[in-house]
Formats: structure tokens, C-alpha cells, sequence
């Protein structure tokens, strides 16, 4: 237990050092927020209602989908597995390292956003707030169960960059928190809700929570969850 | 005697292609037993299968003790740094960081520096600081110096050599045959999945014969010559100078290097 919680608080560390997740979880999320929180929030005042969902939502796809699945393939798809397998290492810490701590810088970006976005831009804050971070969780959680996917099933950087984007984009233009997902066709409506972003969106405004927006990130993240313990028995046995 | 690493009757294959035909050997308690073997001869798959890497379909591998492997090919995250990765290591092997170990390879020295800026020298210093993390009893080396310069290779000559003065027996594979004839007291020449020969240098040595390479400077230029038995061949030389009223200037003997021996057995010539 000491030695995991080692490697935990050594793999936040390492996250900070590497600019990479830097960027990705907190820079450019941020950025983001800073420059479309001010353009939504002039261009169309009732985008203060869920600013703080939708660059949340924004931020955490970004650090997920784009971040985090570099650093699995820097474990998974290098020799540090063996070295780990040599040296007494369970070779499903790596992976787990990675998640919790992601989880964590995650938590912090969406933190940010919560807590300065209504003194920037007079968002509103969610009016539940244990439903609100209860989501959050969830969606983070779910988010990641689909970067280890990523990460393990793409051994190149180059190739993963595309597979990272083809997961990305559709989660940021089809969920609904650049312009209402009704708007859109109704095939591309459809596909934005194959990604955890478009169900999360839909249950951090609080517009409808109801069980049966629950259950598709439910499905998705038990399918990602098992499809992850697959591919982690297939790394060690390779 | 309880040997250190048992190995009876192991056999791997690849597909249709059997690697490791049947190998059988010990590696004794306390010996740095070297591996030897040109590409493809099986000898980075025996190490594997010993290592516990690499599955097998028939034999039966022993080893008795605590192992601590480093890998020809290891790498750890680019951020970490030298003390953080032996610090986690140490954790899960749980045990102690021994500081006279760090100190004598030098690892203290690059405290501020993140595993990406490490040079080769300093990344094989810290893999094997790392896989002598716990005091392992036996220890596999696998190309230990590959890309050191001299004084690197030099630096962990004496490092092998100090370890196996505290008792640890190593397993060291190496392509460079001065590197196995300088450190280890046995070893093996793998050729096409067999154990080729097995034994000490010296006994490899009288066993193909040329032992000796004699040199000789004489007024009109330089003579060489070969021989399995110094004594007498050199009394023939000089009587043949002697009776040839050729005045010897220098003359200079030198033992054949396992390279020599290794490169006939990879021929042929001693098969």
C-alpha cells in the first residue's frame, strides 16, 4: 500500500513535469475557457446558465482523450513495462497510477472553472451541487476508462493522435456545449450520443436527470472498463 | 551442492522452429557464468525463459535466491528522476535504500537530472542500481556495457567484480567476448539451440588448441606463429633462428582471446 501511494504521488509529480499533460489538462483547457467564456458569455447572455458545464465538459475530454493516452503508450508500448515486470512492479500500476492521478489534475481544472467562472462572467452556479459533482465524477471517471482504451489498443504516438482526435472532436462539436445538440441533423445528434460527453452535458445542466441519461455513461464505462481489463491481460502476456 | 540456477531438458519453439533443443546446465553459487551466442542461437531466449519473461514447453528451470534482472533494453518514464525511481523500486521490492550502493554507482551524482537527460552510461548505472535493489542473490546482466565508453565499461567491470566478491552469483550475456573472458570464471556457447560448449575460457582455449600466438622481431622483420604447447614450440623458433645465425630482437606471446575461440566455434571449425 506504501509503495502504491508512492508511485501515485510520484506519478502527480511526473504529470506536472511533463509539459505535455500540462498542457492538455490545464493550459489549454483554461485558455479556452478564459477566451470563449468571454466570446459566449457577450454573444449570447443565456450562455452564463452553463458555462461552467460546458467548459467543464471541454476540459475534461481534452485532458482525457487527447492527455492522458500518451503517457499509457509511454508505459505500455515502450520498455518501462518490461522494466516494471523485471522489477517487482504489478503491471497493472502503471495504468492505475496514471488514472488516479489524472483523476485528480482533472478534478483541479474543473475546480478552477467552477469556482472562477462566476466572478468572471457571473455564471450561474449549479443549483445541485452533490448532483453536479456526483456527475462530474462520473463523466472524469468514465472519460478515462476510454483514454486507457485508447492507450493500450494504439501502440504508436502517431497513429493514436488520430484515434485520440476521432474521439475528441465529435464529443466537443456534438454534445451539445458549442450550440444546442438539437440544432444539429439528426445523424449527427445520434453519433454525439455514442460519446460520455453528450450525456454528461445533458445531466451537469440538470436539465433532465433522470436514470435513463445515467445509463448510457453507465454502459459506456462498463464496456471501456472491461475492454481495458482485456487489453491489460494482452499487454502482460505479450 | 544447491546450485544457484538448475536448468534440465528446456525446450522452446517459435511456431514450427524449436529455439532451445533440450538445454541442460547449472550456473554454480557465487560464479558470474557468462552466455554466449551468435544471432538467433537461442541465447537471449534461454535468458528470457530463466528470467521467467518467456514461456517454455518442456524442461524444468530452478533458481535459488532472490533475482534482480537488468535488461538490455529498459526504459522508465523521460520525468522521473534517478532517486524517485529507486526510491519506488525499493518500495515495492520493500526494503531499504542501501547508500553505499548509490554512491558506488555514482547515482547521487545525478540527483537533479531527469531520467531523459541521463546519458547511456548513467541509464545502465541506474537500471543496475535498480536491479540491485533488495540484494538480489543471483543477478542477470544482459549486454551490461553495450554503448558505455571505456571508462563507463571499466566502471561497471569493477562493479560486476566487487558484487560477486559479497557472494552474488551473475548471469551475464554479452556479445563482447574481451568483456565474458575479463569477468567470467564459465561460461556457454549457445549454437542453433545446443549448448556448444560449456566450461571455463581455459578450458575452451586447450579444448580448440592455438592457444598461443607467438611474435617474433628478428633483424629482417616479424615472424608469427601459433602453438599449443609453448615450451617446445619455442625452443624450435629460437634453435631454427640460432642455426639460421638470425639475431632475435624481440619476442612477444600472447594467449588466443575467447573471441578467436568463439568465432571458430560460430564457423564450425570446432563442431
Amino acid at each position: 500500500m506504501n509503495a502504491f501511494l508512492y508511485g501515485i504521488g510520484l506519478q502527480f509529480k511526473l504529470d506536472i513535469r511533463s509539459k505535455s499533460l500540462l498542457i492538455t489538462c490545464y493550459l489549454v483547457p483554461l485558455l479556452f475557457f478564459a477566451i470563449m467564456g468571454g466570446i459566449f458569455t457577450s454573444l449570447m447572455p443565456e450562455a452564463k446558465d452553463t458555462l461552467i458545464q460546458s467548459m467543464t465538459v471541454m476540459g475534461v475530454s481534452m485532458g482525457a482523450f487527447v492527455g492522458v493516452p500518451p503517457s499509457i503508450v509511454e508505459i505500455y508500448g515502450t520498455d518501462i513495462k518490461k522494466m516494471y515486470h523485471a522489477n517487482g512492479i504489478p503491471l497493472s500500476f502503471g495504468l492505475s497510477s496514471l488514472i488516479i492521478s489524472a483523476f485528480i489534475h482533472l478534478l483541479i481544472m474543473s475546480g478552477i472553472i467552477f469556482f472562477t467562472a462566476p466572478l468572471a462572467f457571473n455564471a450561474v452556479i449549479p443549483s445541485d451541487l452533490p448532483l453536479y459533482f456526483g456527475v462530474l465524477v462520473l463523466f472524469i471517471i468514465v472519460s478515462l476508462c476510454i483514454a486507457c482504451v485508447l492507450g493500450l489498443m494504439v501502440k504508436s504516438q502517431a497513429k493514436l493522435t488520430m484515434y485520440s482526435q476521432i474521439v475528441f472532436l465529435p464529443s466537443i462539436m456534438l454534445s451539445g456545449i458549442m450550440f444546442p445538440a438539437d440544432l444539429l441533423p439528426a445523424f449527427l445528434e445520434n453519433t454525439g450520443r455514442l460519446f460520455p460527453a453528450s450525456w454528461a452535458y445533458i445531466l451537469l445542466s440538470q436539465k433532465e436527470t433522470t436514470f435513463s441519461n445515467f445509463l448510457p455513461l453507465l454502459l459506456i464505462f462498463i464496456t471501456a472498463f472491461i475492454l481495458s481489463g482485456l487489453l491489460l491481460k494482452k499487454a502482460r502476456a505479450e | 551442492m544447491e546450485h544457484a540456477i538448475q536448468i534440465s531438458g528446456l525446450k522452446k519453439s517459435y511456431g514450427k522452429t524449436e529455439v532451445l533443443k533440450g538445454l541442460s546446465f547449472h550456473v554454480e553459487k557465487g560464479e558470474i557464468f557468462g552466455i554466449l551466442g551468435v544471432n538467433g542461437a537461442g541465447k537471449t531466449t534461454v535468458l528470457e525463459c530463466i528470467e521467467g519473461f518467456r514461456k517454455y514447453e518442456h524442461g524444468k528451470i530452478t533458481i535459488n535466491g532472490k533475482a534482480g534482472i537488468q535488461l538490455q533494453s529498459a526504459s522508465l518514464p523521460a520525468y522521473i528522476k534517478p532517486m524517485e525511481a529507486i526510491r519506488l523500486f525499493t518500495k515495492w521490492k520493500n526494503t531499504a535504500i542501501d547508500t553505499s550502493l548509490l554512491a558506488a554507482l555514482g547515482i547521487n551524482e545525478l540527483k537533479s537530472k531527469k531520467y531523459m537527460e541521463l546519458s547511456t552510461g548513467q541509464k545502465r548505472r541506474l537500471h543496475l542500481a535498480i536491479a540491485l535493489t533488495g540484494n538480489p542473490d543471483i543477478l542477470f546482466l544482459d549486454e551490461p556495457t553495450a554503448g558505455l565508453d571505456i571508462e563507463g565499461r571499466i566502471s561497471l567491470h569493477n562493479q560486476i567484480r566487487q558484487l560477486k566478491e559479497q557472494g552474488t552469483t551473475i548471469i551475464l550475456a554479452s556479445h563482447d567476448m574481451t568483456e565474458v573472458e575479463t569477468l567470467c570464471d564459465r561460461i556457454a556457447i549457445l549454437n542453433s539451440g545446443n549448448i556448444a560448449f560449456i566450461g571455463t575460457t581455459d578450458e575452451l582455449a586447450s579444448k580448440i588448441g592455438k592457444k598461443y600466438q607467438i611474435k617474433v622481431l628478428t633483424e629482417s622483420g616479424e615472424d608469427n606463429y601459433t602453438a599449443d604447447n609453448i615450451g617446445d614450440t619455442m625452443l624450435a623458433i629460437l634453435e631454427n633462428y640460432r642455426s639460421k645465425s638470425i639475431n632475435v630482437l624481440d619476442i612477444k606471446v600472447n594467449r588466443g582471446t575467447l573471441e578467436q575461440h568463439f568465432v571458430d566455434i560460430a564457423k564450425g571449425d570446432f563442431l
